[in-house]
């Protein structure tokens, strides 16, 4: 395995070490296969289920979480607020339930019912 | 070693038995054992050159497997490759903990392989010892790309894989690992059972 100038071989070397590559040994097959058996008995076991978020968790994930609910309630707030207490430029809304919504007659004074009877 | 799919009737690839391990499949356990096993022990010894230390490697990196199987994406990579990455990073941490570089092959006992003699099994074994001291005095990464490229026969783009660097940084480690090796067993010539002339 050496040269005419004497190097040596390394690939005859190499292939000496794979015909003598170490088999497993058995005591060590024995710990990897009781390994095995371990880890696919905590396979067979169900997984801990996380307890499922409740209908107010679900909505405000929708929602965009806390941030969104708050600038949503905000609103909310506000919106009330006008209502109950509008600002002086918009008019009462009490006020409007029975007010006529226009003071102008598009009608002249005719019924609905005597227009029709007219066409004949 | 293979990661393809099994074609009918031939025996299941690492990743089919991966895969069943995965779904409680006991005897695809003793299968990836029997392969895979000798494969990682193998080379864990000859980078660590301790048979204690190649075993708890060995053990470790399969251990290892064993957990990861339910992730395991068939057909992505080469099972093989994945364990041999596992087992040079372990063989890599165990070193830098270590103190100081040990060679022990004394006390690694080999089962004769019936197909040879005993005069080529003695020469194989004293070949293999010698080559095995030259190793020890390789810096690591040469070690472990000279052991993965002129022992376990891997391809370059495989180990690149291993190693986690470039198939031209594989091939300059075992370029220089080669010329290190053959400085180092340059006085050995006897003990190898070279001749002169």
């Amino acid at each position: 395995m050496a040269d005419k100038n004497g190097h040596i071989d390394l690939d005859g070397l190499f292939d000496a070490a794979r015909r003598d590559s170490a088999a497993l040994p058995e005591a060590l097959s024995e710990r990897i296969l009781a390994d095995a058996a371990q880890v696919q008995a905590g396979f067979a076991e169900p997984p801990a289920r996380a307890p499922s978020p409740g209908l107010w968790r679900q909505v405000m994930v929708l929602l965009g979480g806390w941030p969104a609910l708050g600038g949503l309630a905000a609103a909310c707030a506000a919106g009330v607020w006008i209502g109950v207490s509008p600002p002086a430029f918009l008019p009462d809304p009490a006020g409007l339930v029975s007010a006529a919504q226009s003071e102008v007659d598009v009608l002249g004074g005719y019924s609905l019912s005597s227009l029709y009877l007219e066409d004949g | 070693m293979d990661g393809g799919t099994p074609v009918t009737g031939e025996a299941p690839s690492d990743d089919a038995l991966l895969v069943l391990f995965a779904n409680g499949e006991a005897q695809a356990a003793r299968e990836l054992t029997a392969r895979l096993g000798p494969r990682v022990f193998s080379v864990a010894l000859r980078v660590l050159g301790d048979r204690a230390e190649a075993e708890d490697v060995a053990q470790e990196a399969m251990l290892r497997l064993w957990r990861m199987a339910p992730e395991w994406q068939p057909g992505q990579a080469k099972v093989s490759t994945w364990l041999y990455r596992v087992a040079m990073n372990l063989c890599l941490d165990l070193k830098r903990r270590r103190r100081g570089g040990s060679v022990n092959i004394d006390d690694v006992p080999e089962p004769p392989d019936p197909g040879q003699s005993a005069p080529e099994q003695l020469q194989d074994r004293a070949r293999a010892d010698a080559l095995q001291a030259a190793l020890m005095t390789l810096p690591d990464r040469q070690r472990q790309a000279v052991v993965l490229r002129h022992i376990e026969d891997l391809p370059n783009p495989e180990i690149a894989g291993i190693m986690d660097i470039s198939v031209e940084a594989v091939e300059s480690l075992t370029a220089r690992g080669k010329r290190a090796l053959a400085a180092a067993l340059a006085g050995r010539r006897a003990e190898l059972g070279y001749s002169d002339g």
